[in-house]
């Protein structure tokens, strides 16, 4: 699934990240890349962005490309 | 001697440069604020510097153009020693931009700042293991109260006497395959370019990373032959991992988590208020009431104070217009220039600056405190429908305060498309001088309801342009990626020089300009010379129902904005502005004046940043937005409606 349709504070990890050189590489300087542990932990209303923390640190993300963040739900 | 102070985004380099070169840098709790690079000379230690401050970045030579300047300053300047800063709270995010500065090879001193925050959050870094690992000095330092900064320097000095050459450290050792990748780049750079100073190695890991460009921005490397090289190389090495483009900024980001878990002690589990503050601020209702509060908020705090200061300071200048009146002739060369002068600067002391401090401070305190990037978050979709992302809003929120240093803070977006339409909106902002007329002439005089509906006016005009301009530019861009920074009790030590900067800039470089002004318009009228100018705007001054002597501070204000508030005294002759104009002339002069092309500093800012072509655009449209929205305001309040 995609972050879009993951629920807030699920434990999720990283499995691929659909785009192109630049994007994979600006998240990744933010410590945001495949194998990342994350969570959402609170998105703007009217499909605004998401935050989603990960080791202490928060980003805010647009839906854009949080849809092309797939993730899977770790136990 | 060349200091450069690097760092990521929030870890208080400006703080550090401040310290040393006396608050001529600004300092903020969010990205892009220094934009391009600040540089002057100090005297540290009893030595004599020169300290470039660096807009915080994730990355060197990375996706966006301030890391791609950043990279390319270190690789083809010569700069002696490097002080990168290092939140020691939160070292696995700083860390990664450290490991790629040890490949540059320059001398480095490493600044662990803010470890008051760290201990607060339960957090011991031990500096000694710290220094160990990286092999350079580390000093512990709390930037912002000053605490380890003679230290610091102290070490830059040892460090640059010691040995200059650059030592060789290969801190980062990535896997074998790249590693062996690397190491055959490396000799291939040396061979086309021996004359390059360099560092081979560092434009090796940048080459395989993906960014070619690099290349064209050092002179004498031979392009071709290399290109092919590092393609090649870089296709054997994605073939075979499962992170492509990444897998080296990876290896970086697991080193530097390994060597801040192994330097760092949770002593105990840091308290959540952080969260709790977020749970409110970011909340889908209360988060915009909140915001909308703190937005009137911040007006009544601006004009109470500003109005309140602004009558009694009149009263007393014109107590010191009489003053003159009784020594000279009212018809006499001298009175004439005297009294420009005066209205100059009384309108500086009196008009201006009653409105601008207030206003500075509290921008000050938003910034630092770390609440703009929450108002990008909440504000990202309302952005959307102007056809940007919520990081474009801090350009906007700037703007409030100068369109200069706003259009700087549009190079925070990656996308040119975006850059373009971020700048035309913060050039449609009311900086802090448009402000002062709409506070000095609407709110004194018609009310603060009038004010706020200018305000409310000019949002609805930047989202219908907006709306216009992405129409006509379609979107291409991702979307909007921003730490989150955390909440910082600001010093006011900071707040009050950061706006004592800004105000600076308005007492030495726009307020002589306002008296000499004052001063040329004042003999104008004394020889006669005005209407010259009156008639040939006359045909402007006529379709906004204004009187023609107000033709001649319409062109002082394309210099400075508040001169046409100042001008306008000065022109009409009496502060009493009630007696001369109407309320709806009062309303379309500045509404004319809050839309009409930009000032000139903004004009240069615009030709700098986005050429000729756009600066002409954005002079045509705004001016075109002025006059219609002046006539309008004319044909509706000008007619005796009000």
């Amino acid at each position: 699934m995609t972050l879009l349709e993951a629920k807030s504070d699920e434990r999720l990890r990283i499995i691929d990240i659909m785009a192109g050189r630049q994007l994979r590489q600006s998240l990744a300087h933010l410590g945001i890349e495949i194998g990342s542990l994350i969570q959402v932990s609170r998105s703007a209303p009217l499909s605004g962005p998401l935050i989603i923390k990960y080791n202490e640190s928060e980003t805010a993300i647009g839906r854009g490309i949080a849809s092309k963040i797939v993730v899977e739900r770790v136990r | 001697m060349k200091i450069a102070v690097v760092g990521t985004p929030n870890v208080g380099k400006s703080c550090i440069y401040n310290a040393v070169a006396g608050y001529k840098s600004m300092s903020s709790n969010f990205g892009g604020t220094t934009v391009r690079y600040e540089q002057s000379t100090v005297r540290v230690n009893g030595m004599v510097a020169e300290l470039v401050d660096f807009p915080g970045c994730y990355s060197l030579v990375g996706t966006d153009e301030i890391s791609l300047e950043l990279g390319e300053y270190l690789l083809t300047q010569s700069v002696d020693v490097v002080i990168n800063v290092v939140d020691a709270s939160h070292l696995d995010r700083s860390l990664p931009l450290t490991l790629e500065l040890l490949e540059l090879g320059h001398p480095m001193v490493l600044a662990l700042n803010m470890i008051d925050e760290a201990h607060a959050k339960g957090i011991e870094v031990d500096s000694e293991i710290l220094a160990d690992f990286l092999r350079v000095p580390v000093i512990d330092t709390i930037a912002s109260r000053n605490v380890g900064i003679p230290e610091l320097f102290q070490q830059v000095r040892n460090i640059y006497s010691k040995h200059r050459a650059s030592e060789k450290r290969h801190i980062v050792t990535y896997s074998n395959e790249v590693e062996s990748a690397l190491q055959s780049l490396t000799r291939e750079i040396v061979t086309s370019c021996p004359q390059c100073r360099m560092s081979s190695r560092f434009m090796a890991v940048k080459l395989l990373e993906g960014e070619t460009e690099l290349l064209q921005r050092v002179p004498g490397i031979h392009l071709n032959g290399i290109k092919q090289k590092v393609d090649v190389l870089r296709n054997n090495l994605m073939v075979n991992n499962n992170r492509p483009d990444t897998f080296m900024i990876s290896e970086r980001n697991v080193l530097a988590r390994h060597i801040a878990s192994s330097v760092t002690t949770q002593l105990e589990t840091p308290p959540h208020w952080r969260e709790r503050l977020d749970n409110v601020l970011l909340h889908p209702q209360w988060g915009y009431v909140i915001l909308g509060l703190t937005l009137v908020a911040v007006f009544y705090f601006v004009f109470g104070v500003g109005a309140y200061l602004e009558t009694p300071l009149l009263n007393l200048f014109h107590l010191l217009e009489e003053l003159l009146l009784s020594k000279f002739s009212a018809q006499s060369i001298t009175y004439t220039i005297l009294n420009g002068a005066l209205s100059g600067i009384s309108g500086g002391i009196a008009i201006v600056l009653p409105y601008l401090v207030p206003f500075f401070l509290v921008l000050g305190f938003l910034e630092d405190v770390g609440y703009l990037p929450r108002v990008a978050f909440l504000m990202d979709t309302f952005m959307h429908k102007i056809g940007l992302h919520g990081t474009a809003i801090m350009p906007a929120i700037i703007g409030y305060g100068c369109t200069v240093p706003a259009l700087f803070a549009t190079r925070i977006l990656p996308d040119k498309r975006d850059k373009i339409l971020a700048s035309v909106i913060a050039t449609l902002v009311p900086c802090s001088a448009r402000s002062v007329v709409i506070f000095g002439l609407v709110a004194f005089y018609l009310g603060a309801p009038a004010a706020i509906g200018i305000y409310i006016l000019n949002i609805v005009v930047i989202v219908i342009a907006g709306k216009a301009m992405s129409a006509l530019m379609p979107s291409l861009s991702p979307g909007m990626i921003m730490e989150m920074p955390p909440y910082r009790l600001p010093s006011l030590d900071t707040i009050v020089k950061k706006s004592w900067l800004r105000i600076r800039e308005f007492v030495v470089i726009a307020w002589p300009l306002l008296i000499a002004g004052s001063v040329v318009l004042a003999l104008a009228q004394y020889f006669h010379w005005v209407h010259w100018f009156n008639d040939v705007l006359s045909p402007l001054t006529i379709v906004l129902g204004l009187p023609a002597v107000l033709g001649t501070t319409l062109i002082f204000g394309v210099l400075r904005k508040e001169l046409s508030l100042i001008m306008l005294v000065q022109a009409i002759g009496t502060t009493e502005v009630l007696t001369v104009l109407s309320a709806g002339q009062i309303l379309t002069f500045t509404i004319f004046v809050t839309f009409y092309i930009p000032c000139l500093a903004t004009l240069a800012v615009l030709y700098n940043e986005l050429g000729l072509r756009w600066t002409l655009t954005v002079t045509g449209m705004t001016f075109g937005i002025a006059t219609l929205l002046g006539v309008l305001t004319h044909l509706i309040f000008g007619g005796g409606i009000l």
